[in-house]
């Protein structure tokens, strides 16, 4: 019996190969789509699933309150560690107190490398389940001992044995290799951990890490844990959520609330907005599996539809099947086994398509998802998928067809009737629907993404490099590298800052100025700038004046940019003095000696924040900017810069970024929204075009003889064109009215969370509709032209 | 008896009128008869075998088929019925295009769950006793009208019913080809099989033991 329904089945595709080819393209598609969608969302949600206690692991966050804003991050104080250890230890199996992740130049012999790494208490490898290849798992016991991930113990010591080899950390510190682990697959946390040090040796690096020890203030470090067996997370965080306001006086007006995050919540519900959670990358998460149910739904209908224009054929198989002896539910089982080859058949293809386009879905997602041969649980999935998409394909199909009476259908003259095209007919205004929406959507996307782009940043991002200065090498070496830099001819000007020009590292608070009302809670991002800080960025003072090294005072004269003018509602800025308003060991007052412009230091999507420039004399910060001499061509330049850095550092290895690339870097998780729901659009668009050329082409057979009579009786080219357009374009019409509001409601809802936001203009809705009927003419038109140019001699005489 | 039908009535409604099409027939067929029913166009012919072979229902009256009331029966078992004792030639043949002539003719057996043995044997038999072994891998369009309506009534036969129903069997076929196929039939009626056949010539009538006139659904 299964045999004879494939032979029908095959059969029937071979005899009408175009149909076959856009039901099985089409579906194949589809499912291709879906599958990579799939692919790429377990990884999404399976990212740190390599960490054994993934369930147990949380970080401690904290949340204060300034001016009536909650803000909330992973930062963390140090006598939070000694409280916690003190009365709390009950709810944890593991604390562990670590840095922020670092760059070290790690030396052996000839070989340097930079490598980002941690500074974490012992526990942490216990913790992580850090797999030891090599030495031992309590390798953090020692203060100075060091471990290696594969990758880099590799690349320092090639095939020597590296345990117990001692190595230079930033030129300075001697570490002996304790253990080598295998290297933190991509998808998970800490996959950029390079090294782990020891906490204790982290804490002598410098003296301010050492006096940070009671300051409930310094909120510079973080804390991870691993809770006890017998608690949950909202139990400990219930436990703990107090634990600072209780103990710091101080910091009672800022309202700290610690809390847990769990492991399972870093990568994809991270966000908070006004202390609470609001998710994250989960929203793409659902954006894109939204938009796989869709494209797998729209080549689900194609299947449908055309199998039901069909059906006049099938109806005749129908009644003498009948007539024979089949039973109703005999059939629906015939034609979902048909619908369940062609789907097989689809998958199959869609696993090609997959397997060649994932390397390039991987390049443009930033993944590494590798095709899952050998995981059953897959091949399962799959199995059940083609099942799921048999069924939601072939369902219709065979309860329509299966319904036919076989005294009508054998009569030979059976015609579906006049409502037998409307579910049809639904089905294409729904396709459309989606296709509108995602049109819409997709440019909207683009537009939110240039509008950002060509937000004016404040200052000259072309032709400016950053290099990072973190080691001790650097100390005392400004004056020297800039006039080395200058007089090479590859650098106009060069200033140091104590922060990435594309990012805040530090903020502070703790000022009083003429003026500041009571209440107020201020908060600024706050860098360390050497006197060229401006020249070097060709950023304009809007008021006062620039530093000079000409003035002595101007070693304790600081520049705000405009926004922190209004912030601090002054009238006059350019003299007022701030005061640290720390009691027993302030610092000297600073004096505001002018305004520079606003730079978009954070978010391209967000208000410029209140900023203060203090003036660094000595230039002892993290980065070297330095302006390219415009007259030669960036790569000379930078092979003469590397020349005279290694010159002075032959033991650092030389790094470096453009700054617009690395202000590029901001809008990379928008773009890869954008270029991926774009490849999804015209991907949905290209399915529902194929569904609407396959209908056109059943509709133009089914009246042949039509055209041909009125062909005969004097219609035109055109007129006949129109007949068979018309209705078609009418349902697209339909669809675009659906879409448009639908389409504004959700890209609305996302825009709202860019405070500097595209506004909706009504043009680009405009501009959707068109295209979506510009596609659609043109998909009918092939048929409905060739249709109408053939001979009606021909076309009533096959009748 | 192999069937009865009494005071069967059969109505559409069109524009708020009734309109019979089978009228008060009461007809009773007794294994091995061979019977013709004629009439002209729109006479109810067609309707008449179409409720004889249940694929047609009816408004009103009783149908016994082997003493089973067809009339109360539900769908499932009304085909299970017709599937065991019914077989069907149709003017048009209906072969189904995309099976070979060995596929056709086994068809019905698979929807009578045979084995693939049995499938076998009986399709090798059919062919051999309607002499077309030779065309038993060709499609039905590849094969004259003739031959089609031979494989046709093999078809019919090969699960052995009771009774065959053949709307104008040889409509679509020439004199010659009618004639052939109106001896078999003639021969299969020999052999014990029932027949019904709706037919317009009388000389095709006139191979049966029995005729009933119909005019605008009675039978006169």
């Amino acid at each position: 019996m299964i045999k004879n329904y494939l032979t029908i089945a095959w059969r029937n595709l071979m005899k009408n190969k175009p149909y076959a080819i856009i039901n099985i393209g089409g579906l194949a598609l589809g499912i291709a789509v879906a599958l990579i969608i799939g692919l790429w969302v377990n990884d999404e949600l399976r990212h740190n699933s390599y960490f054994k206690n993934k369930e147990k692991i949380a970080q401690v966050f904290q949340s204060q309150t300034f001016n009536n804003k909650v803000s909330t991050g992973p930062a963390i104080p140090r006598p939070l560690e000694f409280a916690l250890r003190e009365s709390y230890m009950d709810n944890f199996e593991h604390l562990v107190m670590s840095s922020w992740d670092f760059q070290q130049y790690l030396t052996y012999g000839e070989k340097n490398l930079a490598r980002d790494g941690n500074f974490m208490q012992r526990a942490a490898p216990e913790m992580l389940d850090l797999k030891i290849l090599q030495g031992e798992k309590d390798g953090l016991r020692e203060l100075n001992s060091i471990m290696l991930s594969k990758e880099t113990a590799d690349a320092l010591f090639g095939d020597e044995n590296p345990i117990g080899k001692v190595i230079k950390a930033d030129n300075e510190h001697d570490l002996m290799v304790t253990a080598v682990y295998e290297d933190i697959p991509f998808n998970n946390s800490f996959h950029n951990t390079k090294f782990l040090i020891p906490w204790e040796k982290y804490i002598t690096l410098q003296e301010w890490l050492a006096e940070a020890e009671d300051n409930w203030g310094n909120n510079s470090f973080q804390m991870f844990v691993q809770i006890s067996e017998n608690v949950t997370m909202e139990r400990v965080t219930s436990n703990i959520l107090n634990v600072k306001k209780d103990l710091s006086d101080e910091h009672v007006e800022y309202n700290p609330q610690l809390f847990l995050l769990p492991m399972k919540d870093w990568y994809l519900r991270s966000n908070f907005q006004n202390g609470k959670q609001v998710g994250g990358r989960i929203k793409y998460v659902w954006l894109f599996s939204i938009i796989g149910v869709f494209v797998l739904l729209l080549a689900c209908i194609n299947f449908m539809n055309l199998s039901t224009a069909r059906s006049e054929k099938r109806a005749k198989e129908v009644g003498i099947r009948k007539t024979i002896g089949s039973q109703r539910n005999q059939l629906i089982k015939q034609f979902l086994g048909e619908s369940f080859l062609v789907v097989t058949f689809a998958s199959v293809i869609a696993l090609f398509i997959v397997l060649l386009s994932l390397n390039g879905f991987n390049e443009l997602a930033r993944k590494e998802i590798v095709f899952p041969w050998s995981n059953p649980l897959f091949w399962l999935v799959s199995l059940g998928f083609i099942l799921f998409t048999s069924l939601l394909a072939g369902s219709y199909p065979a309860l329509y067809l299966s319904s036919f009476r076989p005294v009508d259908v054998l009569k030979g003259t059976f015609k579906a009737g006049r409502h037998a095209a409307t579910p049809r007919k639904i089905l294409v205004v729904l396709q459309f629907t989606v296709s509108v929406a995602f049109i819409i959507g997709t440019v909207i996307v683009m537009q939110q993404i240039n509008y950002a782009k060509n937000r004016p940043v404040g200052y000259d991002k072309e032709g400016l490099v950053q290099i990072p200065t973190f080691s001790q090498d650097f100390e005392g070496k400004y004056d020297l590298m800039r006039s080395e830099f200058l007089s090479s001819g590859a650098a106009i000007e060069m200033s140091s800052s104590s922060s990435p020009t594309t990012r805040i590292w530090s903020n502070r608070s703790g000022f009083t100025w003429e003026g500041k009302p009571d209440t107020f809670q201020e908060d600024f991002a706050y860098t360390y700038v050497s006197p060229e800080y401006a020249k070097s960025l060709n950023l304009k003072i809007v008021q006062g004046r620039d530093f000079s090294r000409d003035f002595a005072t101007d070693s304790l004269a600081i520049l705000i940019n405009e926004t922190a003018v209004k912030y601090m509602g002054l009238e006059n800025p350019i003299g007022v003095i701030l005061r640290d308003t720390d009691e027993e060991d302030p610092d000297p007052p600073l004096t505001i000696i002018g305004v520079v412009q606003d730079v978009i230091a954070f978010s391209p999507y967000e208000p410029v924040k209140q900023a203060v420039y203090e003036y660094d004399r000595e230039g002892e910060g993290s980065f070297y900017n330095l302006r390219l001499n415009p007259k030669q061509s960036a790569s000379q330049n930078m092979a003469i810069i590397e020349r005279v850095f290694k010159k002075h550092f032959p033991s650092i290895p030389f790094q470096f970024d453009f700054v617009d690339e690395e202000y590029g870097a901001k809008f990379a998780a928008e773009e890869r929204v954008g270029t991926l729901s774009g490849i999804f659009t015209a991907l949905a668009i290209l399915i529902s075009c194929l569904g609407l050329f396959g209908l056109t082409s059943f509709v133009a057979e089914q009246r042949t003889k039509e055209i041909g009579v009125r062909k005969v009786l004097g219609a035109s080219v055109l007129q006949v064109w129109n007949m068979l357009s018309k209705d078609f374009l009418k349902l697209v019409v339909i669809s675009c009215f659906i879409a448009v509001p639908i389409a504004y409601y959700i890209m609305n809802g996302w825009l709202q969370e860019y405070p500097y936001r595209v506004i909706l203009k009504w043009w680009v809705f405009a501009l959707a509709m068109i295209g979506a009927l510009l596609v659609t003419m043109v998909t009918i038109s092939f048929q409905a032209v060739r249709a109408a140019k053939a001979n009606p001699i021909k076309s009533l005489r096959t009748e | 008896m192999l069937l009865q039908l009494n005071n069967i009535f059969k109505w559409v409604n069109s524009g708020g009128q009734r309109i019979f099409l089978l009228k008060d027939i009461n007809l009773q067929v007794e294994q091995g008869e061979f019977i013709s029913i004629m009439g002209p166009s729109g006479s109810g012919k067609s309707t008449l075998l179409n409720v004889i072979g249940m694929l047609d229902g009816f408004n009103e009256g009783e149908y016994q088929f082997l003493e089973e009331p067809v009339h109360t029966l539900k769908e499932k078992h009304r085909a299970n019925l017709y599937k065991e004792y019914i077989g069907f030639v149709f003017q048009s043949y209906h072969l189904l295009d995309d099976l070979t002539v060995k596929e056709n003719l086994e068809m019905p057996l698979l929807y009578k769950k045979f084995k693939s043995s049995e499938r076998k044997a009986m399709v090798a038999d059919m062919l051999d006793r309607f002499n077309i072994v030779g065309k038993k891998d060709l499609f039905p369009a590849q094969l004259s009208g003739g031959q089609q309506q031979l494989v046709g009534i093999a078809r019919a036969l090969i699960s052995n019913p009771k009774l065959i129903l053949a709307d104008e069997p040889t409509g679509n076929l020439n004199s010659k080809q009618g004639e052939e196929i109106m001896g078999l039939f003639k021969q299969l009626n020999d052999e014990g099989v029932t027949i019904i056949q709706v037919t317009h010539s009388e000389k095709n009538a006139a191979y049966g033991s029995r005729i009933i006139n119909l005019l605008d659904g009675r039978m006169i």
